[in-house]
């Protein structure tokens, strides 16, 4: 029997804005799940998808993908990466299922409200086959590391992690939470689709593919560009949105959706991707810097992007690009130095070539950050490794949920964000996430960061093995240094060379 | 005497902490406090200077002997430790 070409039936077999007899349209559709902002039907209709597939494509295209990293991994199963990689490299494994493997299920559901409640039943076809990618990536991520779990305990975080008050996983949460779970389907396909997953996933997942590529690691790698195919296609759901919004008056709306979103995952990639390129990734892999690599992938494609829509720039746009050498340096020696607080060992990256390489790509690095190293070091080779932990809590952002940290040493520019509301003081690290709660006080007010629970008495006792059991962090589980300390050696051999 | 709550921004530290304070406590046991979790941890000492405690947007550090009772502060404020060459000591306090 001969087939019809796809373009033939696409467009009639979508055309699924039936009239509704037995309900009201506004009961169909409710306001607060579908967002549209008072645009009516007919005008959602226009909506056109970049992006067309059949069902019988995404099952027959998905088959093939999974086929294809499934097999990858049996075949080097035996490849002994666990045994042979650099203990920086399992770190950025740790520390990337742990913080995106179960928030791809959250995404299946703000897939599927898009699904269900969008009016533009084009963004509903797309949504549908997104919400089965997301499914897809939360069962292939938490399947990958199972494999490692009986060698190293911090595997299991890949599962754990979001059932726990670890206080990253707190920043991770409250940010998904935000962006995926209690918005409207229209808010989602811009916040979500647009202003996280063409601005920063990408750059996550081509970023890390390349470096695991480079370790050696070619399951990592094969199984992380299988899961941007398929968010390179979702992630063009919100582009028509925009379009539309656009036409019908509202610009302003959807500039702000994009503001918060951007500023928010633009924090999250601090303190995720900044440490694992330019600190966790052994020196001889490194591709680009952190920094050139958020030029790259996402401050040219977004500028590209909004400018193709009409849209503006976010208002924080220059303060951004400057940031971009500085707040991801503090989140990285703000974990090393909290590091029994995380789930995976951090490397502190802190060797004469890799400062080096750190004063190359950034200017005053160690004038700045390296001072603070400086002493961290001296301690270390004096034995003092009491010295090189903390034993107070870091103020954390009542946005981010990130610890407030910025330029150190000679260029000291540390400052606190404070907004008294309604009798309450928060802080914030930054304009722009004091703004982000400006925008919906009430949406955020009642959350508690980590620092506010521990002075409501949440934390008991009041400690340092407190605050680990309240984040669930088990022995064996809690973070150290990646590499045991070894690299100190070369400073202590240094030291002696001074001393002769 | 009642335990109080302050965030500490110490001069050439790179993150804000947690600073649990006494209202009796004078402005220079407050710096003491503030030094003990930066000194020597992340910022290096430097000889021939005292510390001082000044207000988030202030340039005048606030007197050596005022208790924190007297200060003001909200609990959690953000309070700068700033250091001071040793010769200056007597200035503004
Ligand atoms: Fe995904
Ligand atoms: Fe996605």
């Amino acid at each position: 029997m001969a087939l019809l070409n796809r373009m033939d039936w696409y467009d009639i077999a979508r055309t699924t804005n039936w009239t509704p007899k037995y309900v009201k349209e506004s009961e169909l559709y409710p306001d607060e799940m579908c967002g549209s902002m008072g645009i009516p039907m007919e005008k959602w209709e226009v909506y056109d998808e970049p992006y067309k597939q059949t069902y019988p494509e995404y099952v027959k295209v998905q088959r093939e993908k999974d086929a294809g990293a499934y097999s990858v991994k049996a075949a080097l199963e035996r490849s002994r990466i666990f045994e042979n990689a650099d203990p920086g490299w399992l770190s950025v494994m740790k520390a990337h299922y742990g913080a995106i493997a179960r928030g791809e299920y959250g995404a299946a559901s703000a897939e599927a409200r898009m699904m269900r409640f969008s009016k533009a039943p084009g963004m509903r076809n797309m949504a549908t086959l997104g919400c089965m990618d997301e499914i897809r990536h939360s069962q292939m991520q938490l399947y990958f590391p199972h494999e490692y779990v009986s060698k190293d305990r911090q595997f299991d975080w890949a599962h754990k992690a979001y059932d726990t008050n670890e206080w990253a996983m707190i920043a991770s949460r409250h940010f998904f939470d935000d962006m995926m779970l209690t918005r409207d389907a229209i808010s989602v396909s811009i916040m979500l689709t647009f202003a996280f997953e063409t601005g920063f996933t990408n750059m996550q997942f081509l970023g890390l593919a390349a470096d695991a590529a480079e370790a050696g690691d070619f399951t990592f790698s094969s199984l992380i560009s299988s899961i941007q195919t398929d968010e390179s296609r979702h992630a063009q759901i919100g582009g028509p949105v925009l379009q539309i919004l656009i036409d019908n008056g509202k610009k302003a709306e959807a500039q702000r959706q994009i503001d918060i979103s951007f500023w928010r995952a633009w924090k999250l990639f601090s303190v995720l991707t900044g440490p694992i390129m330019d600190y966790y990734t052994p020196l001889e892999h490194r591709k680009q810097s952190f920094k050139e690599f958020m030029e790259e992938w996402i401050v040219a494609q977004f500028e590209r992007s909004i400018n193709d829509l009409g849209l503006d720039k976010p208002w924080y746009w220059d303060q951004f690009l400057h940031d971009l050498n500085i707040q991801h340096h503090g989140m990285h020696l703000g974990v090393w130095f909290w590091r029994p607080t995380v789930w995976w060992n951090p490397a502190a990256g802190v060797t004469p070539a890799e400062r080096d390489w750190l004063e190359q790509k950034y200017p005053g690095w160690n004038d700045t950050w390296g001072q603070c190293w400086d002493v961290i070091i001296d301690n270390l080779v004096e034995g003092n490794l009491a010295k090189t932990y903390p034993e107070t809590l870091p103020v954390v952002c009542n946005m981010c949920n990130l610890p407030i940290n910025f330029t150190p040493g000679k260029g000291w520019a540390v400052k606190d964000y404070p907004l008294e509301y309604k009798g309450r003081l928060y802080h914030f690290g930054s304009e722009p996430d004091r703004w982000c709660f400006e925008q919906e006080p009430e949406r955020y007010a009642g959350h508690l960061s980590l620092v506010d629970r521990f002075l409501a008495g949440q934390i008991q006792p009041p400690n340092l093995a407190g605050a680990l059991a309240y984040m669930g962090l088990a022995p064996g589980e809690i973070g150290d240094d990646a590499h045991g300390y070894s690299w100190i050696e070369i400073y202590k051999q240094m030291r002696m060379k001074k001393a002769s | 005497m009642a335990q109080f709550p302050l965030t500490s921004n110490f001069e050439g530290d790179f993150v804000l902490q947690l600073l649990p304070v006494d209202t009796e406590n004078s402005m220079d046991e407050v710096t003491e406090l503030a030094a003990y979790h930066s000194v020597g941890r992340r910022v290096k000492a430097r000889p021939g200077h005292i510390l001082r405690v000044r207000k988030q947007g202030s340039t005048e550090p606030l007197p050596r002997t005022m208790k924190v009772a007297e200060a003001g502060f909200k609990p959690t404020e953000c309070i700068e430790i700033i250091w001071e060459p040793a010769s200056q000591q007597g200035t503004s306090a």
